[in-house]
């Protein structure tokens, strides 16, 4: 241990001696790894699974059943309708299901009030075991039944009532009465998978929950998209959009085998063949199965400018590697007349090396330090620039550990070469030069 | 060929003036072999470097081929050296990663000779120095004497007037400097101008002419016979 | 100074040489790409929108209360609004619409000449229920007809005439008149100049406009204002209060001018591309910092071979040439492989992102930064080298 802090001791004074190649060095690989450190924070965050033991046993099928037939453009909307979820629905082979949209509304407690801007996922039962939300009071629904009864979040709970416990109470959402059934612990699905339509998958999760037939029945309409392919009016949700063709729902089923995946596509050919037999299916059969772990691609909403920002931060890293190996180099080429003294002086190649591993280690400190406040403020900034991502720019322990390794390897390689350079050198001509 | 008038020359450091050359005058002549010796810390290396114009003086005057040195631009006297003056280092001060002919060559480019002429001018001094077949050598790969010679070569490619060389067997063994100071003595009776430093007395009685400076100040020089030194 | 021996000092240093030029060439193809994507941005940003942004307000808002969300309260409130506000000073005109100019996306559908769905449908054309002075607030030129003077409900057997932007009706009527034809929407009263309409949509220009009450509010509306010149920022600020005083159960989710609009419709890129440019920035920053000390370092190393180089001839101007000419060259070769590089990641670039590719005078404008860059930061160290002394250089061992 004496002996390491002797070697630490020995870094010091070679960094006082050239402090401005040093200073350089740091600074460089500081900006260069804060740079990708704050892409890298973004890119893991934006794909990273919220549900990695599920991602890949929930699906979201969708079907051409829509009433015209596609002539060029035959993709498959991307919503769907109430009764292409009705007819979806008729099967027990997935172990969970829920349709689900969101709108906005207006909640309080009494008519006289300033309301509260909510947003509303409007769902099914199924929703809340699916995508393991944590239920912290009351019950959730126990079918897929009209009820008003709406579920809140915590925090919409605090705000309204300034606690939690609110089960039972009575609220006016849309000035209509609502109870609530049941209040959700804190929750946050990030990214969001179930609602990747048109990059939703970046929002918060919603403020409240109400069930989808009384969705249906209050009239909203999805703020997300909602399409009809016929003379449905929008305006008569509860009828005719429950029978027209007005899309806006997603769907998600589980499907926990491998069996049942395919159990469950057969039963969706099935599906279209009848529905072309009774002439309501006239585009060509599009069906698709999508995986939730799949869905943000299928969607079209892969954050490209994340990516190609990761494109450019990974050259730039290489950039300041490269660069802070040169500095470095040219500081080791001037130290190493005393590199080959130490030789000379009987100190053996395991002992040099011990005192890179003490210039690592400094190095590796004062790089990380620098690195972490250039990720933070590069964080910082792109939250500025690029707002949509702004829910994905947070470090847990995973990521930081993982930064910290790259900086400590990345301080590593840039010790590395040049102190071989200078350690395994000609001892000979090194002391005559 | 060059004249000295009461020159002199101070180093100021913040506490002490130091007198490195203190009045000198001396007068050296078209085709003399002048050797100048001294102490260590006598001033002969100031003196040779001002005579070399890679150091400026105080006082007095330098005239350099009837033309006084003083207050010529830097690149008056980068022109002036690589013309007239040729040097030769005790180190030798080869050019590490050039090979032989590029060594020798760099004087000629910064001249701006056309390639023809460089390369007649290399092939010559190459010729004279017996180093012909290694031109494609780098300097590592030859003897320290070898070397000497190259730096020889380099000197006289470019035809100077004066051949300065400060102590250039003084890192060779006795052998090599044999061999040297020959081939010094070759190049002077061929009409070139040396004045060369030394520590050795034998090499200093070798040459036409001794100086001596002790402290800044040269003291009596004192002329051998020539012929008396070509047969010693 | 050769071409020969500038070589062969910068392949005697391969390490160093061979980082150099790869962080130069990395360098190059960066700056290179952001400068395209900066410019391209750019000209999104100042593409035409057939608006006057600056003197034109947007205050998108929402009935809280249910009841003002349907008729005949929700006409009544908007007359009401609309009526405030076109007394506020510096107004100039007002008109209510279901949802702005410049969007992303929005309330969209197709439009095609009756009994010629097959041959002239376009699809997600922005569907506009406006006000009747929506086009003067838009201050848009009448090309065809006349514009329709009364509001008629979309409930109505007949349908409320169109009007249509220009390049909606060249696209469906080739050039012939189109005022008296028939649209799967209506009948088509008038065709005005184009404005910036959906992002989204099949042409930017493509715009589809009825007078006629908004269908439903459930995604909130807005009132466009055209204002005096300069006074954008003051009826902003009393917006608010007007609207509040005729009806306390709204909320205002957003008032800004169209041009605010504008930008954050382009604020992706607008983040992307500064965002590149500063790391651009911060990469010849770099560059610059390793060309400094690699010609620090080199002319420390080199400190004999100089003072020898100035022994042989060798003026301070021409030691200095040497050390920029080595950077010089250095960057040269750098160049080249960067736009070779520029070429790798443009490509690699457009499978995510849309940018434009290279086109010839760019590269030689970004070489010409980085060489400009290199010289700077050479300038000092290569200056320093000039000052060593040949006397003692010489001398050393």
């Amino acid at each position: 241990m004496e002996q390491f802090i002797y070697y630490l001791k020995v870094s010091l004074i070679s960094i006082r001696r050239a402090p401005l190649p040093y200073a350089l060095t740091i600074f460089i690989l500081s900006v260069g790894l804060g740079v990708f450190f704050a892409n890298a924070t973004f890119y893991y965050q934006l794909n990273s699974d919220p549900l990695p033991e599920k991602s890949d046993k929930l699906f979201f099928p969708m079907l051409n059943l829509v009433p015209y037939e596609c002539s060029t453009d035959c993709r498959t909307p991307r919503v769907l309708s109430y009764s292409n979820v009705e007819k979806l629905s008729q099967t027990d082979i997935p172990s969970q299901a829920a349709a689900m949209y969101s709108a906005d509304g207006y909640l309080r407690q009494r008519a006289d009030q300033t309301p509260l801007p909510v947003s509303i996922r409007i769902t099914q039962r199924d929703f809340f075991a699916m995508f393991d939300v944590p239920v912290l009071h009351g019950s959730i629904w126990p079918d897929n039944s009209a009820r008003p009864e709406v579920i809140l979040t915590k925090a919409t709970a605090q705000k309204l009532f300034g606690k939690s416990d609110v089960v039972g109470e009575k609220l006016l959402l849309d000035d209509r009465n609502v109870t609530v059934s049941a209040v959700l612990d804190d929750w946050q699905m990030l990214p969001r998978l179930y609602d990747a339509n048109n990059r939703n998958h970046l929002s918060e999760a919603d403020d409240i929950y109400l069930p989808l037939e009384t969705g249906y029945d209050m009239n909203y309409l999805s703020n997300s998209q909602s399409q009809t392919f016929d003379d449905t009016d929008y305006r008569q949700l509860s009828t005719q959009g429950r029978t027209g063709a007005l899309h806006q729902l997603q769907y998600w089923v589980k499907l926990d085998t491998p069996a049942q995946q395919q159990a469950y596509r057969q039963f969706m050919t099935n599906l279209v063949q009848d529905e072309k037999a009774a002439g309501r299916h006239p585009s060509p059969p599009n069906n698709q199965l999508v995986a939730m772990r799949d869905i943000v691609s299928y969607f079209g909403g892969d954050s490209s400018d994340i990516k190609a920002f990761a494109l450019v931060t990974l050259l730039f890293l290489l950039v300041c590697l490269f660069n802070a190996s040169h500095l470095s180099l040219n500081r080791y080429l001037s130290n190493q007349y005393e590199f080959s003294l130490r030789r000379a002086l009987g100190a053996s190649r395991s002992q040099l090396q011990l005192q890179m591993l003490a210039d690592v280690l400094i190095m590796a400190l004062f790089t990380i330090t620098g690195a972490l406040l250039t990720g933070y403020g590069g964080i910082k900034l792109m939250n500025n620039l690029l707002p949509a991502n702004r829910l994905f720019s947070d470090w847990d322990l995973t990521l930081l550990l993982g930064l910290l390794t790259v900086a400590v390897i990345c301080s590593y390689l840039v010790t590395l070469y040049p102190s071989l350079r200078a350690s395994f050198g000609s001892l000979n001509q090194q002391l005559k030069e | 060929m060059i004249t000295l008038t009461n020159l002199s020359k101070i180093f100021r450091t913040e506490l002490i003036e130091t007198h490195a050359l203190r009045d000198i005058s001396l007068q050296i002549n078209e085709g003399e072999f002048a050797a100048l010796t001294g102490p260590s810390g006598s001033g002969k290396s100031t003196l040779l470097n001002i005579l070399g114009t890679l150091e400026q003086f105080d006082d007095g005057d330098y005239q350099l081929d009837g033309k006084s040195v003083k207050g010529l631009s830097d690149a008056a006297l980068s022109k002036l050296r690589n013309e007239k003056i040729g040097f030769i280092f005790q180190s030798f001060n080869l050019i590490k990663d050039f090979s032989i002919y590029d060594n020798i060559e760099l004087p000629l480019r910064y001249r701006g000779l056309k390639p023809a002429q460089r390369k007649q001018r290399i092939e010559q001094a190459l010729e004279l120095v017996g180093l012909h077949a290694r031109r494609s050598y780098l300097p590592s790969q030859l003897s320290g004497g070898q070397q000497q010679r190259v730096a020889i070569a380099r000197a006289i490619a470019g035809q100077p007037r004066i051949l300065l060389a400060d102590e250039p067997t003084g890192n060779l063994d006795s052998l090599m400097a044999r061999q040297v100071m020959e081939l010094l003595e070759q190049i002077n009776q061929q009409g070139c101008t040396i004045l060369m430093v030394t520590h050795d007395p034998d090499q200093a009685r070798r040459a036409g002419r001794h100086i001596q400076i002790i402290d800044g100040q040269l003291s009596d020089a004192v002329l051998y016979d020539p012929l008396a030194a070509q047969s010693a | 100074m050769s071409f020969y021996l500038l070589f062969k000092v910068l392949f005697s240093r391969k390490v160093v040489t061979g980082l150099l030029l790869l962080q130069l060439a990395m360098t190059l193809a960066l700056l290179l790409n952001s400068i395209l994507l900066a410019k391209q941005t750019h000209q999104q940003l100042n593409q035409p929108t057939g608006l006057d942004v600056d003197n034109t307000l947007l205050v998108q808002l929402k009935p809280t209360m249910a009841s003002l969300r349907v008729y005949p309260a929700l006409e009544e409130l908007l007359n009401r609004q609309l009526d405030a506000v076109q007394a506020m000073p510096g107004v100039i005109a007002a008109a209510y619409t279901n949802q702005s100019a410049i969007l992303q996306g929005g309330n969209n559908g197709n439009v095609y000449i009756d009994g010629e769905e097959d041959r002239t449908n376009q699809p997600s054309v922005p569907m506009y229920f406006v006000s009747k002075d929506f086009f003067n607030v838009l201050n848009s030129d009448v090309l065809q007809g006349e514009l329709p003077q009364h509001s008629v409900s979309l409930d109505n057997p007949v349908q409320p005439d169109v009007v249509i932007t220009k390049s909606l009706a060249d696209k469906l009527f080739a050039g012939k008149p189109a005022v008296g034809q028939q649209l799967n929407r209506g009948r088509v009263a008038a065709v005005i100049s184009d404005f910036y309409g959906q992002r989204h949509g099949t042409n930017i220009m493509f715009n589809n406009i009825q007078v006629a009450p908004p269908y439903s509010v459930d995604w909130g509306y807005g009132i466009l204002l055209r204002v005096q010149p300069g006074q954008a920022e003051n009826v902003r600020q009393q917006v608010d209060k007007v609207l509040r005083n005729v009806e306390p159960n709204i909320e205002i989710l957003h008032v800004r001018t169209l041009a605010e609009q504008y930008q954050r419709l382009y604020r992706n890129e607008y983040g992307l591309a500064t965002l590149l440019a500063l790391l651009s920035a911060l990469m010849l920053l770099v560059t610059m910092v390793s060309s400094y000390s690699s010609t620090h370092f080199h002319a420390l190393k080199r400190q004999q071979e100089i003072g020898v180089k100035r022994a042989l001839g060798a003026s301070k101007k021409v030691i200095f040439l040497e050390l920029l000419s080595e950077n010089w060259l250095c960057t040269a070769i750098g160049a080249l492989f960067g736009i070779g590089c520029a070429l790798l990641l443009n490509k690699a670039l457009s499978q995510v992102i849309t940018i434009p590719p290279l086109d010839l005078y760019l590269p030689l404008l970004a070489s010409l930064i980085l060489l400009v860059c290199v010289t700077v930061a050479t300038w000092y160290p290569a200056a320093i080298a000039t000052r060593i002394s040949p006397a003692t250089a010489t001398k050393a061992l």
